[in-house]
């Protein structure tokens, strides 16, 4: 591992050690690892109980159950704690100062992992409140509040004793991260509890319908996009050692993404009950984010000039080229899907769940993976135990993707043009539901094999970074001329 | 992107190190924001205010369109009347679309047993036949009409009409006489 000396040598004065926290940011790595691949384990499980009926076992271990276990494990357990482990490790260097509170930073710690278990215990015990990716029950809701506000006074605190007077334009992304996500986990969880169990929203029919989907939209735009923009604005040119492309770009794009995605989800409700204008508004504005959403893409590819003969070699920026491109495809899909004729044919289908994984896998993961593989070995001051696992990691996860892809693009196009089918005779074509749902399986099964192969490479760097990290020990005493 | 100066702007010291080129929009990209946000315009005033679409409209457009390419369906729906070789045609029918809900003996099971004496929705053809076309929306009976012709319908309605009558000993003859009103609990309140 380089000193990396020609790019960090004017953020630490030399002689001086910074008094960062990193045994936090090694607690959040360490969570991430750990449900990634539990989360990914559970993906795996649930796409074999749609293929195959006999998977789903007693009603705990449903299909129904799983789903949201799913769901949640993998955005709020592992791309939570990428977020976490990613913030908490580049805000302290980009302030030039220790988080705000030691306390604070465990409480969070904690409180999020004890939140993370108790949703896969109540998960498939059947206690939801049917929102999707907002079914953990009240008590738990009320837990997450309090956590983030504990993470949010940690984040503005350290913020507001910073040692620098420009914000770096990753801070400006998890700032929205972190204020958005708190507006819109209180406002789509508001619900009146009528037991320890069970409470009942305080929104009814098509209100909540629309704030269940202003949330669901954006937890995609705020969970899963922007804070991992600020880590793409952070890791990647640390990887790659060259400057952002664009300074204007990152401003420009930055503000009209936030502005533009919080009106976007009634994309959600096209041709449902929802007033015409409002399902208009959705659409328009789904529209009006390709460009916004590009603009990280370009700034990401951009800031490679100059090191695209590493990106041949190094598995952290193969990865990070990745993630950057399907973020690129899946937000351009997005807003292609949100358009009311291609909508009628989309909703409703795989071609759905398709897309979602191509920004989750594609994007979530892959920037996850890279940020760690660049991260860990400078945390732990270690090399890497095996190199040429990342690589495999990188070419099963991205042969991965495309399967699933490519499975869900081919499957939902046949649902949707089977669904809609009329003959000569003006009558449906497959009458019977049941008979295009059984024509999926083998696309399913395709899906299968794809997500085994992600999950496969995530087990494959939780063993790496296992043996890199216990490896530490033996070099405690490691020169300082490793540290990054 | 012929604009890019590729000048630094010299703040790494405040960002890890990291720094920034001054670089302008790409033209082709702020030329898309712009293309996007015109469109956006465009569209909403064309859609609301110019052509004045909505998707009742559009559903009622499509449902006309309908009508008007295979009128004799619409016609078609009076024209029930129950014969022995309609009911055994009719196995074939009820067993590829019906059995999944009311049941291979027609026992029921989703939706209600047609072997008992007790009818929900009125026990004459004339009900049993307007329950297959339209449906029970509420309660998930799928309304048949569109998914199977007028031929189909009239074969399923007289297998069932003679399954109940076989079950229950009451007279075809009987079953044909004019509909029952329809019960109290199926009036709109």
């Amino acid at each position: 591992m380089e000193s990396s000396s020609s790019s960090v040598s004017t953020a630490t004065p030399v002689g001086v050690t910074p008094d960062y926290d990193d045994r936090i940011v090694k607690m959040f790595f360490t969570a991430t690892v750990i449900w990634g691949i539990v989360g990914m384990l559970v993906g795996v499980i649930i796409a074999l109980q749609l293929t195959f009926w006999q998977a789903n076992l007693g009603p705990w271990l449903s299909f129904g159950r799983l789903r949201p276990l799913h769901t949640n494990a993998v955005i709020f357990a592992f791309a939570g704690n990428v977020c976490f482990t990613g913030i908490y490790h580049s805000m302290q260097r980009l302030l030039k100062t220790r988080m705000f509170n030691d306390t604070l930073s465990r409480i969070h710690f904690w409180g999020w992992q004890l939140i993370i278990v108790s949703a896969a215990v109540t998960l498939p015990l059947g206690m939801t409140q049917s929102k999707e990716y907002a079914e953990l029950i009240w008590p738990i809701d009320v837990a997450i509040t309090l956590v983030w506000v504990v993470f949010g006074i940690n984040f503005f605190g350290t913020v507001a004793r910073r040692k620098v007077q420009h914000l770096y334009v990753a801070i400006w992304f998890y700032m929205s991260f972190v204020i958005t996500i708190a507006v819109l986990h209180i406002f789509n969880s508001l619900a009146i509890p009528a037991t320890l169990f069970r409470s009942y929203p305080i929104y009814t029919g098509l209100t909540d319908a629309l704030v269940q989907w202003w949330y669901g939209h954006n937890a995609v735009g705020f969970f899963l996009t922007t804070p991992f923009l600020g880590l793409m604005y952070y890791y990647l040119p640390r990887a790659a050692e060259r400057p952002v492309y664009s300074y204007r770009l990152s401003i420009i794009h930055f503000w009209a993404l936030v502005f533009l995605y919080i009106w976007a989800g009634p994309h959600h409700l096209l041709f449902s009950a929802l007033p015409d204008w409002a399902q208009t508004l959705g659409m328009v504005f789904s529209i009006m984010l390709i460009a916004p959403s590009w603009g990280g893409m370009l700034n990401g590819l951009l800031t490679l000039r100059g090191a695209w003969d590493r990106v041949r070699t190094d598995p952290v920026l193969k990865m990070m080229v990745v993630a950057v491109s399907f973020y690129g495809m899946s937000t351009f899909e997005g807003p292609m899907m949100s358009i009311r004729a291609v909508n009628g044919l989309a909703h409703y289908t795989n071609w759905v769940i398709g897309h979602v994984h191509s920004g989750a896998l594609g994007w979530v993961g892959m920037m996850s993976f890279g940020m760690l593989y660049w991260l860990v070995p400078r945390l732990y001051k270690r090399e890497l135990w095996k190199p040429q696992w990342a690589e495999a990691h990188f070419w099963l996860a991205t042969i991965g993707i495309v399967l699933y892809t490519v499975a869900m693009w081919a499957a939902g196009l046949m649902e949707g043009l089977q669904w809609r089918a009329i003959n000569d005779a003006g009558q449906l074509a497959n009458p019977i539901f049941l008979d295009i749902t059984a024509r999926l399986q083998p696309f399913l099964l395709l899906r299968v094999v794809g997500g085994s192969m992600y999950l496969v490479g995530a087990i494959m760097m939780g063993i790496n970074f296992w043996k890199t990290v216990r490896g530490s020990d033996e070099a405690a005493q490691t020169p300082a001329s490793v540290t990054a | 992107m012929t604009k890019e100066t590729n000048r630094l702007l010299g703040h790494a010291d405040e960002a890890d190190g990291i720094e920034e080129y001054d670089n302008p929009l790409p033209d082709w990209w702020l030329g898309l924001f712009w293309i996007t946000i015109i469109w956006a315009v465009g569209y909403t005033v064309h859609y609301h205010f110019i052509a004045d679409r909505s998707q009742e409209g559009a559903l009622a457009a499509e449902l006309a369109a309908a009508e008007e390419r295979w009128p004799e369906q619409a016609q078609a729906q009076l024209a029930f009347s129950y014969s022995e070789e309609a009911a055994t045609q009719g196995e074939q029918v009820y067993n590829q679309n019906c059995f999944p809900c009311h049941g291979m003996q027609m026992e029921g099971g989703i939706g209600p047993s047609f072997v008992d004496a007790e009818w929900i929705h009125g026990g004459q053809a004339a009900n049993i036949v307007q329950i297959i076309q339209n449906g029970v929306l509420d309660k998930g009976m799928v309304a048949w009409q569109g998914i199977l012709s007028p031929e189909q319908i009239t074969n399923v309605a007289s297998y069932v009409i003679r399954r109940h009558s076989e079950a229950t000993g009451r007279p075809i003859e009987e079953i044909l006489l004019p509909p029952d009103e329809v019960g109290a609990e199926d009036a709109p309140s």
